[in-house]
Formats: structure tokens, C-alpha cells, sequence
């Protein structure tokens, strides 16, 4: 059964491949909507059945397809396993998916390429199974490098457009960087302890043969994958592109599923991270900056889909705070509830995208609420979500995180979350207010939005308002049921129920007043500002990141390549080997010169000849 | 059957070509005839690949006398080494037949009958002098395609490529006959077959030098970095069949030769040169990868890619532990199929818009799916992606890599990086963005899909289950490590 999670999107993908390139003008919505939704909705069954197995007692589940490759000791398979960490996300993977596929099957109605869209988004969920239920490092490496391809394909779904492609480009490549260190990692970890097999439960039982050296080059080099897949500081400037693709593709890949796989990833090798927490402390920090740098971009961004993709940004580096500080659970329980506010939201906004004729500015909406009542309520529950503000259900997993910060006594860490907590319900609630308060722009003759695509939302709002009591922990009366199941190797910290209200107390104020202050600036009046500060404009050019990338990176590269073409190749190369066809011409001039066609000359030459002979038999051989 | 189905491999291209161009048939003749004859092969080949021993040594050896006095003898035999190629060769051929179907000059048509006679000959030889021959045979069509039928400077790079060649060819033969001469010395009869040259002992100097001119041959023929400068401007001016010929096999001979004669009569000398080749391997991957960004020529490009993963390929056979040589030989293997299919789809872009420059293509997306996404395939599985042969063979090479020690492993793994961003800005630039030229562009037709689809099925079958394949080699390809690593060790 676990196999079919994995397989049955594959084929579908490949059947629908192969329909749509037989015939690429053909609609067939009917065929390809059947199948591209249908699948999904199977896979979420079939995880459903998983899961609940996991509860009634099973440890993991396996399934094998077949051997994979048998050369030495490297021996692998296509094999698949299920423990509670991986069912957990695949459960909610094939959820959210599932629903994304019916919201696109609305948004994406009358694009060309329909059906290509539901292939790559099939093939996507089949990567993206295999990353999850990999029973070893290689095959989820090949997972981890196929949803990195349906990304830059589905970012690059507009191919007319080059600057689309281009960001496409951008995200491959930046991914790659990180898969560079991944695969790295993977090497060494094979031939440290490869001989005793390679799936992860005989890794996780083998992991202390390593010495506290290689544990910690190879945590770090995992990581490096995880930046690039999640998007961390330095390798996060291809997120913000991305959005380049269709709105339904930012809300599955770039926001609720492919690029919280690198906290995952931290989480599966939580085995290898407790006993190196040095890299944790680091991983931590990058989380840290990630979280509190993409907060201040968002909130001077304009895009609403930009801003929501800075904001998955700064919700990764949560993510990585609590998983680098060893509080796994945690981390994958915001991976969690994550899922359901961040996807909400993007397909919120894509819904606001669509119904305003593709209008992407936020100070170009406003008022938006008694037009598009179901979009704002979805999107305010959503919202408070995302700023932690309780009941909803970023409010229990971000303080978690916090409250781990706080409790392992890393208080900058902790200082920088809090903080961030407090720009987030700013930023949130700017884009909130802009588009569904503020005044009246334009006159705007809303596009009709089908059912497909708001019915989804509601699931979701419900999803973002209560997934939260899944975590609730012992201070609020709860048991943690999440951290119990998930029964990762959590560090455990002690704090006093007081200690942790007042942390509660400032989370939450900070929160209000973040969303006060975008009340009172942006509810009644919002206009994009017209004047820039030095700070603003630096923030607006994202801190010119991708300037300095282009300066230290593409330029060298392209210069370099420019001087072995003009250069290296022709003068160095080419110029020694020519300089011996030169020698060569000279050499024959100089021969050709001897032979001058004058008698005199050939009689001289034979008198030499003569004489040296008898000189050399002379004195050398003494012939008399 | 058995008994002679080397020497009808490798002579009935030429038997086919001699016969017809004997009686002068026309073309349609001609071309029928060579498709039939490399179908033909095809169906020996297969036959020889069923009943092929994965656990034998060499298999269907056939040795006869030939020059008596001298002892040069017509020796074949194939393992899992010469068998990988041969399979790839004949595997290339009618594809490439179906390719030039529209192609009128006769001359074309006979110099892919020989040129195939000339690289199975090769592959198959385990004399000396025999191989010698091919290797020389095999050159002599590519000059002629590359100076008759190719294009931009075709002249000079034509006679570039021969002397630059022939300058390696001629320190071989040197070796070679020294060898013989060797073998004389000591034993009283003269012998090139490889197996007798391989009982002879030399003190360190001559070994050394001898093996230079081997290497020097095969370098050239890779090329490793430094001996290169042939390459690009004759793979640039080159037809496409021929271009398909060099890059899938003739670049792959190179390592070839290393793998056959170069462990095989100098195992222990090998390791005198292994930091210089590992050293020349690493810059290469890098310096042909950074130098195909700015390429603007498609085939040029790819020539320098091509000059990158043979790099790789060459790497992974230094370093001989299991997982290098296995990659390398799977890589051998990918690549072919890979680069095959990338240069017949610029040959097919050549046809339909008269350029390979990238300046001035775009749009292709937006016309014709089907040749787009046949084009980024194979672009993709160069630049080593999962679910393509091309991802296991790196792998492999990386764990070898890894294997010996961290910072080979590190500069080995950038191969992750380096094809990826020529690839990616390339199929930027050819595939997508407006459809804003006024050329018609038509999409691949049956016949196109039918010889580019044993490409794309072999890549896929490759990289989904390399379990399929890797018991034909591994036992053999595991026992020869030993036989070379046993030689090392008794040093």
C-alpha cells in the first residue's frame, strides 16, 4: 500500500504526459481534472490508512519495490518506510495537496497547457511522496532533486515570458548549490559506515561509530542542502522569484510542502544532529536571520504574492530555530500547521490574484472585503494564524519554538523570534487591511470565482483555526499529543508554567501591537509611499543581495569563461602548439636555403661531409 | 555461430560498403543497404550480449596467425569493457542512418560503413598491431567527413584534428613496437598480443616512458585538458552523424584504451601518473564546463561538455576502487546515449532554422512541444539528473571519489554544478521566451520520434534500475580491479 503513495502519481503524471504531448490542443478538462485530482485524493487515503495503522500500535511500515543498484556494498533499494515522522507529513502533504489540486483545477481553467499543468503537479506529489517515504538516503535524494525540477518546470510554466524562466533558472541552480553539500554529505556518510547498510535505521544504529569530526562536517554539509530546499540566508534568493509561477504552485511548492523538506530532512537525521549541537546552534542562528530578515523585507514589499513568500521564508526560519535547537517536534509541528495558514493564504491571495484580473500590487486592491466575503474571511482566520495570535494554530506551534528558544537559555535566538513574531502580525495584517480595508480603488468588476476554488479555503480556514490543539502542551492543559507521537529525540527543557505565561503574555502582545499599528495605518487609507529613505530603498532592493550575488559569483564565472575562450585557449594551447608549427616552417626555410640549387654550394657540402667522415674514422675508430 | 561472430561484427559494414560500392548502386540502395547491415549488427550484437557470461573472462576469442614471421596475430576477444562499447556503437548506428535518411552523398553513407568497421575493430582487439589498425581506420572517415562534408573552417580543422591525432597514434606505435621488440628480446619470438606483452617486466624508466606514448595517445583522443584544442572546432565543423561517432564512442576509446592497455601492460606505472591524470581530470571537469557558458555555438557547447564528463569518466578509472570504475564505466555508457541524442537534436535544429547559434533561436517552446521536450531530455540527463542513467554513473564516481580522499571527493562533486549552468542558461535561451521568430518550426515527425525514442527509453532504463545492468559487468569489472589492484599492492 505504501508503495502505491508513491507510484500512482508517477504513473498518472506519465499518462498524462503523454495524452498531452500526443495532442497538445486538445482541452480534455474533464480527463485531465479526473486524473490530476483524482490522484492526489487516492494518495490521501492511502496515507490516511497509513497514519492511523501508526496510532493503532504499528512501529514503521515498509515496503520494498525492487533492488535499486548492488555494486560493492552500495546496495540499494526502492524501498519505502513509514514511522511517524514521515506519516505525519505525508498526511498532510497528500491533504493540502489534494486540495490544492481542486482549487487549481479552477484557477487554472482556461490556461493553455492545462494538461501539462497536472502533470508536473502529479509528478510533483510523486517526488515529493518518495522524499518522504524513503527508506534511505539515496532515494530520497532523488526525491529531494525531482521536486526541485517540477519547481523550476512549474515556476517556469510561463515559458514566453523569459524573466519567468529565468527565475526558474534562479531556483534550480540555487537548489543545486545546496544539493552540492547534500550529496556530499551522503558520499562520506556511505563510505564512513556504508558497509553495514545504507537505509537510515541501520545508519541511526551505526551513527556512533562515526568520529565527532566527520558527525560534524556531515551535519553541516546536510544542511547546506537544507538552506537551498528551504530557502535560508545565503542561498534564499531564488523564493521571492519563484513566485513567477501560477498561484497554485506557490502555495503547494514554495509554501506548504517542497521547501519546508529541509526542516524535515533536519528531522529525519535528528539521530545524527543530537550529538553534534554545535551545528544545531548554527543551524539555529541561520533560522534566527533568515526569520527576522525576510520579516523586514516583507514588510516593505508591495506584491502580495512576494510578501507571502518573504513570510515562508521568516516561518522556515522558525522551523530551523526549534530543530536546531533540538526541539524536532516542535519544528515539524510548524511544518504542520505551517501547511494549512501558509497554503490558505496563497490560495486567498490567488483568489484576490484572479477575481482582480491578475492585479498582484497590494495598494492597487482595496476594500475588497464585502466583495469577496469568503476570501477575507478566510484570509483574516489565516492571518491570525500565521501572527500567533490563540486559539488559532500558529499561535501553539511558534510558541513552542519560542519557549524551546527560551528554555535552552539561547536568549538572542529567542530575542531576534519574539521580535520577528512581532513584525510578522505587522506585515500580515498590513496586506490584510490594504486589500480587504483601505479605501476603494479603481472600479473593480470582479471576475466570478468558481466554487472549486473557494470551497478549498473553507477546508483550510477550519484546518488553520484548530490543527493548533494537536500541540497544545502541558502549561494550557494539554499533553502534547504531537511531540508524544511523533516521538522524535527531542531535548527536553524545564520551565515553570509562570515562566512560560509571561513569555505568552509579551508573544501575544507584541502580536496585537503589531496588528494595531496596521490597523491604524493601513485600515482606513493605504497608498503605496512615494517618498524613499536611504533604509527604504534598501530594504525595497532586498538588501541588494541578488546585486551582490550577480557581482561575486556570475560576473567572475562569466569572465572567466570569457578568458579561456580568448584567451587561455587560443594563446596558451593553441599558441604552443602553433609556436611548434612555426618552429617547424622556420626549420624547413632553413633546410630549404642548404638546398640552393648551385653546384658549388653541393661540393662544399660534400667536402665537409668527406672530411668529417674521415676525421671521425681517423681518429675515433684508428683506421689507417 | 559463435565461433566466428566477432569478425562478422566488425566486417560486415565494410563487406556491405565494399559489395555496393563495387556494383555502384544508387543511392536509395545504399542507404537501405546500410541501415540493413547496422540492423544486422544490431541482431548480432544482441545475440552475442544473450549469450555472454557475466562471470567468464574474455569470451568468443578468435586467434588466428596473420603475419607469421613477426607474430602478429588476428586476436579478438570481448569482456564487459569491450562489450559496453560495442553494444553503444551498433546501438548508435541505426538511429543515425534514420537520421541522415535525406542525406544524397553517396561518399557520406560509406565513410559510417567504415567508420564503424574501424571502432568495433578497436573495441574487439587484443593484438597490439591489430588494434593499431582500427584505431587508425576509425580516424580516416572522421577526417573526410569533417573535410568533405563539414562546415565553417572544415579544411583546417579537419587536417587539425589528423595531425594532432597522429602525433599521439605515432608515439603509440612507438610503444607498441617496442613492446614487441621487448617481448622478442626476452623470449625468443615475437608477440603483440596483449596478453604476452603484459608478462613483461621493465625497470622503472622504460615502463614510464612507455607508457607515455599509450597515454599520449589516449589523452589526445579524450582530451584531457591541455591536449584539447582539436575539439571544439571539430566537433563545431563536423557533420552531425560524425559529431554523434566522436563524442558517444571515439572520445570514450581514449578511456578505453587507458582501461584495456594501459592497466593491462602497466598497472604499477599508472600510479606514477595517477596524480597528474587526477589532477588534469579535475581541471577539466571545471575548465570545460565554465568555458561552455558563454559558447554560442550549440555543437561547440556540447563539445566542451562532452570534454567535461569524459573528465569525469577518466577520473573515476584512476582512482580504481569499485564504485569509481563502475561509475565510470556506466557513465561511459549514459553519456553516450546522452550526448548521442543531444547532438542528433542540434542536428535537427541545424536542419530546421540553419543555425546552432544560440543568439539566434528562441521561442521553440511555444511551436513544437514535442522536439522541446525531447531537446531539454537530453540536456537534462547530461546535466545528470535523477531518473537518468547519467545520475547513478556520478554518483557512483563521487562515492569512489569520497573513497579516496575528502578533497577529490569535494572537486568531484561539483560536477552536481557544472553542467548545470550551461545547460540551464542554454535551454533558457534555445527553448523559451517569446515565439517571436517568423521561421516556420516544424515538430518532430514519426520517423525523428522513432530514432530518438531507444535513447530516451535506455536513459530512463538506466537510471531507474541500474539492477538491470549491473550484474553484466559488475563480477567481471570487480575481478580486473583485483587482478590490478593485487599488481599494485605486490609492488
Amino acid at each position: 500500500m505504501i508503495n502505491w503513495i508513491v507510484i500512482l502519481p508517477f504513473i498518472s503524471a506519465l499518462v498524462m504526459g503523454i495524452v498531452y504531448l500526443a495532442d497538445t490542443k486538445a482541452k480534455r478538462y474533464f480527463f485531465y481534472t479526473a486524473v490530476g485530482v483524482g490522484t492526489p485524493l487516492v494518495m490521501t487515503i492511502l496515507s490516511f490508512v497509513l497514519i492511523s495503522q501508526l496510532m493503532n500500535g504499528a512501529v514503521t511500515i515498509h515496503g520494498t519495490l525492487f533492488q535499486w543498484i548492488d555494486i560493492g556494498d552500495f546496495n540499494i533499494s526502492l524501498a519505502f518506510m513509514a514511522d511517524r515522522l514521515s506519516a505525519v507529513m505525508i498526511s498532510f502533504i497528500t491533504f493540502i495537496g489534494m486540495l490544492i489540486h481542486i482549487y487549481a483545477a479552477g484557477y487554472m481553467k482556461d490556461e493553455e497547457g492545462y494538461g501539462k499543468f497536472f502533470a508536473y503537479f502529479n509528478l510533483f506529489m510523486g517526488s515529493m511522496a518518495l522524499l518522504v517515504l524513503s527508506d534511505n538516503p539515496i532515494m530520497m535524494f532523488v526525491g529531494w532533486e525531482l521536486v526541485g525540477l517540477c519547481s523550476y518546470l512549474l515556476i517556469g510554466f510561463y515559458h514566453q515570458d523569459r524573466a519567468n524562466i529565468k527565475a526558474a533558472n534562479k531556483a534550480f541552480i540555487l537548489n543545486r548549490v545546496g544539493d552540492f553539500g547534500f550529496i556530499m554529505a551522503i558520499a562520506m556518510l556511505f563510505v564512513s559506515l556504508g558497509n553495514t547498510g545504507f537505509t537510515f535505521e541501520s545508519i541511526q544504529a551505526n551513527i556512533h561509530t562515526l568520529s565527532p569530526e566527520m558527525m560534524t562536517l556531515i551535519g553541516f554539509l546536510l544542511f547546506v542542502g537544507a538552506m537551498g530546499k528551504s530557502a535560508q540566508i545565503p542561498l534564499y534568493v531564488w523564493l521571492p522569484d519563484a513566485m513567477a509561477g501560477p498561484t497554485p504552485v506557490s502555495a503547494l511548492i514554495h509554501a506548504a510542502t517542497m521547501v519546508t523538506a529541509g526542516v524535515y530532512m533536519v528531522a529525519r537525521y535528528s539521530f545524527l544532529y543530537v550529538e553534534v549541537p554545535d551545528v544545531g546552534i548554527f543551524i539555529a542562528t541561520i533560522g534566527a536571520a533568515s526569520a527576522l530578515f525576510a520579516a523586514i523585507i516583507a514588510s516593505y514589499q508591495t506584491d502580495i504574492k512576494k510578501i507571502l513568500a518573504y513570510s515562508t521564508m521568516s516561518q522556515l526560519g522558525y522551523m530551523f530555530i526549534a530543530v536546531g535547537l533540538g526541539a524536532y517536534s516542535a519544528g515539524i509541528f510548524h511544518v504542520f500547521t505551517h501547511a494549512f495558514f501558509k497554503a490558505l493564504l496563497f490560495m486567498g491571495a490567488g483568489a484576490v490574484i484572479i477575481a482582480l484580473h491578475h492585479e498582484q500590487n497590494i495598494f492597487k486592491m482595496g476594500a475588497l472585503k464585502k466583495h469577496l466575503k469568503l476570501v477575507y474571511i478566510t484570509m483574516f482566520i489565516a492571518t491570525l494564524a500565521i501572527s500567533g495570535i490563540p486559539p488559532f494554530s500558529g499561535f501553539f506551534s511558534k510558541d513552542a519554538i519560542l519557549v524551546a528558544a527560551f528554555s535552552s537559555e539561547h536568549y538572542v535566538i529567542w530575542g531576534i523570534g519574539t521580535l520577528t513574531a512581532g513584525l510578522t502580525a505587522f506585515y500580515m495584517f498590513r496586506m490584510l487591511f490594504t486589500v480587504f480595508y483601505s479605501q476603494e480603488k479603481a472600479d473593480h468588476t470582479l471576475q466570478k470565482l468558481p466554487s472549486s476554488m473557494t470551497y478549498p479555503l473553507v477546508i483550510l480556514a477550519i484546518g488553520s483555526a484548530t490543527v493548533g490543539l494537536l500541540g497544545i502542551n502541558e502549561a494550557y492543559g494539554g499533553t502534547s499529543w504531537i511531540n508524544t507521537f511523533l516521538a522524535l529525540p527531542d531535548l527536553k527543557f524545564h520551565l515553570s508554567f509562570a515562566v512560560e505565561y509571561m513569555l505568552t503574555a509579551l508573544n501575544v502582545t507584541l502580536a496585537l501591537l503589531g496588528m494595531g499599528l496596521a490597523y491604524k495605518l493601513f485600515a482606513s487609507h493605504a497608498t503605496e509611499p512615494e517618498t524613499h529613505t536611504l533604509w527604504k530603498n534598501v530594504v525595497i532592493n532586498k538588501f541588494y543581495i541578488d546585486e551582490i550575488y550577480e557581482f561575486l559569483i556570475v560576473k567572475p564565472l562569466l569572465l572567466i569563461s570569457w578568458l579561456i575562450a580568448k584567451v587561455i585557449d587560443p594563446r596558451i594551447f593553441d599558441g604552443f602548439i602553433n609556436l611548434n608549427v612555426w618552429l617547424y616552417k622556420k626549420a624547413g626555410f632553413v633546410f630549404g636555403k642548404l638546398q640552393n640549387g648551385k653546384v658549388r654550394y653541393y661540393a662544399l657540402y660534400i667536402l665537409t661531409g668527406v672530411s668529417a667522415i674521415s676525421y671521425y674514422m681517423l681518429m675515433e675508430l684508428g683506421v689507417r | 555461430m559463435g565461433d566466428h561472430i566477432l569478425t562478422l561484427i566488425i566486417f560486415l559494414p565494410l563487406f556491405a560498403a565494399v559489395v555496393m560500392g563495387v556494383f555502384r548502386v544508387e543511392t536509395k540502395v545504399l542507404k537501405i543497404g546500410s541501415f540493413l547491415s547496422s540492423a544486422v549488427t544490431l541482431l548480432l550484437v544482441l545475440w552475442l550480449t544473450v549469450h555472454f557470461d557475466p562471470h567468464g573472462g574474455m569470451q568468443f576469442v578468435k586467434d588466428l596467425p596473420w603475419i607469421q614471421n613477426t607474430g602478429i596475430r588476428y586476436y579478438l576477444g570481448v569482456d564487459f569493457l569491450s562489450l559496453t562499447v560495442l553494444i553503444l556503437i551498433t546501438l548508435l548506428m541505426p538511429p543515425l542512418y534514420l537520421y541522415m535518411k535525406h542525406e544524397e552523398r553517396k561518399g557520406y553513407w560509406y565513410n559510417m560503413l567504415l567508420l564503424q568497421t574501424g571502432v568495433t575493430g578497436a573495441v574487439l582487439s587484443l593484438d597490439l598491431v591489430l588494434f593499431y589498425l582500427f584505431w587508425e581506420t576509425m580516424l580516416l572517415p572522421i577526417f573526410i567527413m569533417i573535410g568533405k562534408y563539414g562546415n565553417g573552417m572544415h579544411r583546417y580543422n579537419a587536417m587539425k584534428i589528423l595531425l594532432i591525432t597522429i602525433l599521439g597514434s605515432m608515439s603509440m606505435l612507438f610503444s607498441i613496437l617496442y613492446l614487441g621488440y621487448m617481448y622478442f628480446e626476452t623470449t625468443g619470438v615475437w608477440s603483440f598480443a596483449l596478453q604476452d606483452l603484459s608478462h613483461l617486466v621493465f625497470n622503472a624508466q622504460t615502463s614510464i616512458l612507455l607508457a607515455a606514448g599509450f597515454l599520449l595517445a589516449f589523452v589526445i583522443k579524450i582530451p584531457l585538458v591541455g591536449f584539447h584544442t582539436w575539439m571544439a572546432p571539430a566537433y563545431g565543423s563536423a557533420p552531425t552523424p560524425a559529431v554523434v561517432i566522436m563524442s558517444s564512442i571515439m572520445a570514450k576509446l581514449g578511456v578505453y584504451g587507458i582501461w584495456r592497455f594501459g592497466f593491462g601492460l602497466f598497472e604499477t606505472t599508472l600510479i606514477y601518473y595517477a596524480p597528474f591524470i587526477i589532477i588534469l581530470a579535475l581541471i577539466g571537469l571545471l575548465y570545460y564546463a565554465i568555458r561552455a557558458i558563454t559558447e554560442e555555438n550549440l555543437r561547440k557547447m556540447f563539445a566542451y561538455s562532452s570534454g567535461s564528463h569524459l573528465s569525469l569518466i577518466a577520473l573515476g578509472l584512476i582512482l580504481t576502487n569499485i564504485y569509481a570504475w563502475s561509475g565510470s564505466l556506466y557513465l561511459i555508457a549514459t553519456h553516450a546515449l546522452a550526448s548521442a541524442g543531444m547532438f542528433i537534436m542540434i542536428g535537427l535544429t541545424y536542419k530546421r532554422f540553419k543555425t546552432v547559434q544560440i543568439s539566434e533561436l528562441g521561442g521553440i517552446a511555444s511551436k513544437a512541444p514535442l522536439f522541446t521536450f525531447f531537446f531539454a531530455f537530453f540536456a537534462l540527463s547530461i546535466a545528470g539528473l535523477p531518473g537518468t542513467g547519467g545520475f547513478v554513473a556520478e554518483l557512483l564516481i563521487i562515492i569512489g571519489a569520497f573513497k579516496t580522499n575528502f578533497w577529490i571527493g569535494f572537486f568531484t562533486a561539483t560536477t552536481m554544478l557544472a553542467a548545470m549552468v550551461y545547460v540551464f542558461w542554454m535551454l533558457q535561451r534555445t527553448l523559451f521566451g517569446p515565439d517571436n521568430s517568423s521561421v516556420e518550426f516544424k515538430d518532430l515527425n514519426l520517423r525523428e520520434m522513432i530514432m530518438l525514442f531507444p535513447l530516451v527509453f535506455m536513459l530512463l532504463l538506466t537510471g531507474i534500475a541500474p539492477s538491470l545492468f549491473t550484474p553484466m559487468f559488475e563480477p567481471q569489472l570487480s575481478a580486473y580491479l583485483q587482478a590490478v589492484l593485487d599488481a599494485i599492492g605486490g609492488l
